[in-house]
């Protein structure tokens, strides 16, 4: 009887999940574009920014769809918005927990809704500063730039949290982004 | 990484166009919804032949986006499946049998038990062997066929045992 293999006989390496298809990476980068170019490049009173603005909202809404129809790991019943869990992920990982989540976890689905929130009031609040009714009106604008800092410091918050989750689970996030892949080191256990 | 990354891309292109026609796509359909709706805010009235065009032409749009959003999942889980097949196909069961364990999300006990019960060891044969009562093993076993919905060992191991007969299909298929 062939009982005396070894127990890790199953773990052939690392491992790789298709987790992101491709209009979850699109919609991603699209976004992150959008942001760079309004924030950065795009003269802030011009029409460009407007359409921008327009785009980046607009992809909100298409995510907001694929979270309800789309594929496995990209509705957002696989990640919900629970601030509990992901009180409880953060003392799993300063307890030294190390399982790998394959969609979002609890601390990055946090994050996601709060960027994807964010960009909204940002396009609602840039669209009122164009309404007649609204036009000159100093809180809006104030809302429009308050909401803009608070996307830089997410975005900052954002990438902090790849780069350190990258090194605690093992698994090349960025490149997850890029080619859907989320490859997993081997012995790791998967939650 | 480029290489590495290439294949996939390429493999993926049906799919990726896929994807960007429905980002276009909707951003159609919410510029032409906008337009309407502005138009309608605006005194626009619904007999006004250039309105109707404009709003049909913004509800087949949305109906279109939501119909290619279906295909892509659709496209998608095949090619999955594909993928499935193919490496049984290449003899990459070990691979697949953990591809299998993590989206059932298996615990480490459970993923050992698991192998164990693949391999034909029967319940007692496995108690004793990690040191634990039978009765603990019967608990996990069932909580292992709970995560793959299944009924039992049978099932279990035909879930695997499909992907082999299919394997060669697949492959088949799609060349």
């Amino acid at each position: 009887m062939p009982m005396n293999n070894t127990m890790n006989s199953g773990h052939s390496g690392a491992r790789s999940l298709v987790v992101w298809d491709p209009l979850v990476r699109l919609i991603h980068w699209s976004l992150a574009l959008s942001i760079l170019l309004n924030g950065v490049v795009v003269d802030e009173d011009g029409n460009l920014h407007k359409w921008i603005g327009y785009v980046a909202v607009g992809l909100v809404g298409v995510r907001f769809v694929w979270g309800a129809v789309g594929t496995k790991y990209a509705r957002f019943s696989v990640f919900p918005l629970n601030p509990v869990a992901a009180l409880k992920h953060l003392t799993a990982i300063l307890k030294g927990v190390d399982t790998v989540h394959l969609s979002h976890n609890p601390l990055g689905a946090l994050m996601v809704y709060n960027i994807w929130a964010t960009v909204i009031v940002i396009g609602l609040t840039g669209y009122m500063m164009g309404t007649i009714r609204f036009f000159g009106i100093e809180w809006v604008e104030k809302a429009h730039e308050i909401a803009f800092s608070w996307l830089l410091v997410s975005i900052a918050l954002h990438v902090g949290g790849v780069i350190f989750d990258t090194w605690r689970s093992g698994v090349p996030l960025v490149r997850a982004m890029i080619n859907g892949r989320k490859r997993i080191p081997k012995d790791r256990t998967v939650n | 990484m480029i290489e590495r990354l290439f294949p996939i891309i390429k493999r993926e292109r049906r799919a990726t166009v896929l994807a960007v026609i429905i980002i276009l796509q909707a951003l159609c359909a919410m510029f032409f919804l906008a337009d309407v709706i502005i138009d309608l805010s605006e005194g626009g009235h619904l007999d006004d032949i250039h309105l109707v065009f404009e709003g049909v032409a913004a509800l087949a749009l949305i109906c279109g986006v939501v119909y290619l959003m279906y295909e892509l999942r659709d496209l998608l889980s095949r090619m999955e499946a594909m993928d499935v097949g193919i490496r049984a196909a290449r003899g990459e069961m070990t691979t697949l049998i953990d591809v299998f364990f993590d989206q059932w999300q298996l615990t480490p006990s459970e993923r050992e038990i698991a192998q164990f019960i693949l391999k034909g060891i029967s319940n007692e044969a496995i108690a004793q062997m990690r040191g634990t009562a039978p009765s603990t093993v019967r608990a996990q076993c069932t909580r292992i066929y709970q995560k793959a919905e299944v009924d039992g060992r049978a099932q279990l191991l035909s879930v695997f045992m499909e992907e082999l007969f299919h394997a060669g299909e697949a492959v088949g298929k799609h060349i």
